[in-house]
């Protein structure tokens, strides 16, 4: 498809104009130095799109969190009567994401439909518009080109946008992302040969920066024909703390606990984020836990991602990112475990 | 699209106790067209809730032939079951499913059935037992093994003894702590082996209980000749959506959920070890 042009100029009013009918996210760092995905209102929209920041490097907390909330209800209920909390599908419009994180959103979206289909998560995800600005500044921790996951993707967006200086080379990924170009043709411009040209050059330098480089598909192999030796888990058990940060950030986790609360007959059931490094999380109400040792945690921790998610899907729920070891009180990281497990 | 997580409300018709912390819950959807049209197989379990307490997954104790109502029977070990247990009949309770596979039943017609449960797992075995003795003629020999740690908690005693009269069917008992009225044997549940003469070469076995229990029934099962693909299993693990989602009963890249909770030894052997399927 046809290549257009955004001028950086008019990403502003784009995204105002596009709030009108969308529900609008975008970049910003709101809190100090964090970027934050950040929804646009007609009360905030100003001051949000005054810090908008499209150059971050990484968002603190994955954009999972506008489609799978740390804290959802699942239904209300007064007395023995439950009301229904699920919310109709809202066109939402992502802007600014980074590729691996666009990757990690196709992949809870395939996993929430999956047998039985998970009616919070795919009414909120099911009329997304998702708008990658490819990543230029990686951080040392990220390894998108070792997972296949960026800086920039071949297919899976609607829109890619590619910095090549006072504007963005706009790609477009779906039928989608076409007719929105139409519906605000006039904040863009046809691109040139020579746009496209720079775009290249752009994306090809983009690669290059991304420093950190380990083997993702030897360490698929060992993980899926168990060549793991168990000591890399108990070495890792020994410093870690078991605190789950990794598993929150962690842009393809999607565990949950589910607890309710009542106070004089009414009350909800919520969902909240869990993570299987927890000694609970497998606990059952007679005691009996079968992961109740540490390092068989944090097998299923690495394996998930590493061999059952492959194995199931084909795809690696590791998008290599880098949050789990940028959030880790330890400085444990999948990469490290990936370069321990390929050398070993 | 269906939204799976909200539970239908069902009232509690009757209440059994089984033993000091165990009670049969006969419950029926108050929807009758729900109460009529809900249809499930042996194995299955229900997610039952408590509102404002909560919801765990609890196996199908009743016959899928009787429609209507449900029977689970719930031992008082958790926040939710000690609530539930103070129920009454007419009481409020909602349920969602049935969910999780089933045992294989029709596939089996003409083989000896073999159940071997151990305390609070008589009950997830329960409808497929009964199922077996209304559709007498099609199997060959029932033989059901049953321990528990002390008479009292044998669940299903009446029952039990009516299984015993039946004919081509027989019932074996063990307590592992016998209080001064006890004539049965005395031990874990492999104790009845001999006495309940085993060997076979193609029974089916079906058993449910501790994973202690499954780990030595299982070896037992072996040495008297049933296959890895006869012998089922019916797993707990600690759940919280019923469908696959929360992630809490994974095992390898298997769901107990939705992939089970009935799975044959020959699967059970290909799960990571250290998953300690059975221990």
């Amino acid at each position: 498809m046809k290549e257009h042009l955004l001028k950086k100029d008019n990403v502003k009013a784009l995204c105002i104009k596009a709030s009108e009918q969308w529900e609008t996210y975008v970049p910003a760092e709101v809190t100090g130095a964090d970027v934050h995905f950040m929804r646009l209102n007609r009360n905030n929209k100003d001051s949000i799109l005054e810090q908008l920041n499209l150059d971050y490097e990484s968002l603190v907390v994955p954009p999972k969190v506008i489609l799978y909330p740390q804290l959802e209800s699942l239904f209300e209920f007064q007395d023995e009567n439950i009301t229904e909390t699920v919310k109709p599908p809202v066109k939402k419009l992502l802007f600014g994401l980074r590729a691996c994180d666009v990757k990690a959103i196709l992949f809870m979206d395939e996993f929430f439909r999956r047998s039985f289909e998970d009616i919070y998560y795919l009414n909120k995800s099911r009329d997304k518009l998702l708008v990658i600005i490819g990543c230029k500044q990686p951080l040392d921790n990220c390894f998108c080109t070792s997972a296949k996951t960026g800086p920039f993707l071949e297919t899976g967006f609607d829109l890619q946008l590619v910095d090549i200086g006072a504007d963005y080379l706009v790609e477009i990924g779906s039928e989608k992302g076409e007719e929105f170009i139409n519906s605000y043709r006039e904040f863009f411009d046809e691109a040139s040969k020579d746009n496209i040209e720079i775009a290249k050059i752009v994306k090809r330098d983009a690669e290059k920066a991304v420093s950190l480089k380990v083997d993702f598909e030897e360490a698929i192999k060992k993980f899926c024909e168990d060549k793991v030796p168990q000591q890399i888990y108990e070495t890792i058990a020994e410093r870690c703390i078991y605190c789950g940060g990794c598993l929150y950030v962690c842009p393809t986790c999607t565990c949950f606990n589910v607890f309710d609360t009542q106070s004089a007959g009414s009350g909800a059931r919520y969902r909240n984020w869990d993570a299987c490094v927890f000694g609970g999380y497998t606990r059952e109400a007679s005691g009996h836990n079968p992961r109740s040792e540490k390092w068989i945690r944090t097998s299923r921790r690495y394996e998930h991602k590493m061999k059952y998610d492959y194995l199931t899907t084909g795809m690696s729920g590791c998008v290599g990112c880098g949050r789990c070891l940028a959030s880790c009180p330890v400085n444990i990281g999948i990469s490290q475990i990936i370069e321990e497990v390929t050398e070993s | 699209m269906k939204n799976e997580y909200i539970p239908h409300p069902a009232v509690i018709e009757s209440v059994q106790t089984e033993s000091f912390d165990t009670k049969t819950f006969k419950i029926a959807f108050e929807k009758k067209a729900l109460a009529e049209s809900f249809d499930y197989k042996p194995g299955q379990f229900v997610q039952v809730s408590l509102l404002g307490v909560g919801e765990a997954p609890i196996s199908i104790a009743s016959c899928p032939g009787r429609k209507g109502f449900l029977e689970l029977t719930i031992r008082a070990a958790g926040k939710l079951t000690r609530a539930i247990h103070q129920r009454e009949p007419g009481d409020k309770i909602h349920l969602r499913g049935p969910y999780g596979n089933s045992f294989p039943f029709e596939e089996v017609a003409g083989k000896g059935l073999y159940f071997i449960a151990g305390g609070i797992g008589l009950p997830p075995l329960r409808g497929l037992i009964k199922s077996a003795l209304y559709g007498r003629g099609n199997f060959g020999k029932i033989k059901i093994l049953y321990g528990a740690k002390t008479p009292d908690e044998l669940c299903f005693k009446e029952e039990l003894k009516t299984w015993k009269q039946m004919d081509n069917t027989e019932v074996y008992l063990t307590v592992d702590e016998p209080n001064q009225s006890w004539q049965g044997d005395v031990g874990v549940v492999t104790k009845l082996w001999d006495k309940a003469n085993m060997t076979t070469s193609d029974g089916i076995a079906y058993v449910c209980g501790p994973p202690i229990m499954i780990k030595f029934v299982v070896m037992n099962l072996l040495k008297s000749g049933f296959k890895d693909e006869n012998i089922y299993i019916t797993l707990e693990r600690y759940m919280k959506c019923g469908i696959g989602k929360c992630g809490h009963c994974n095992i390898g890249e298997k769901f107990v959920c939705t992939d089970g909770p009935v799975f044959s030894y020959a699967q059970l052997k290909e799960f990571p070890d250290k998953e300690k399927t059975i221990t």
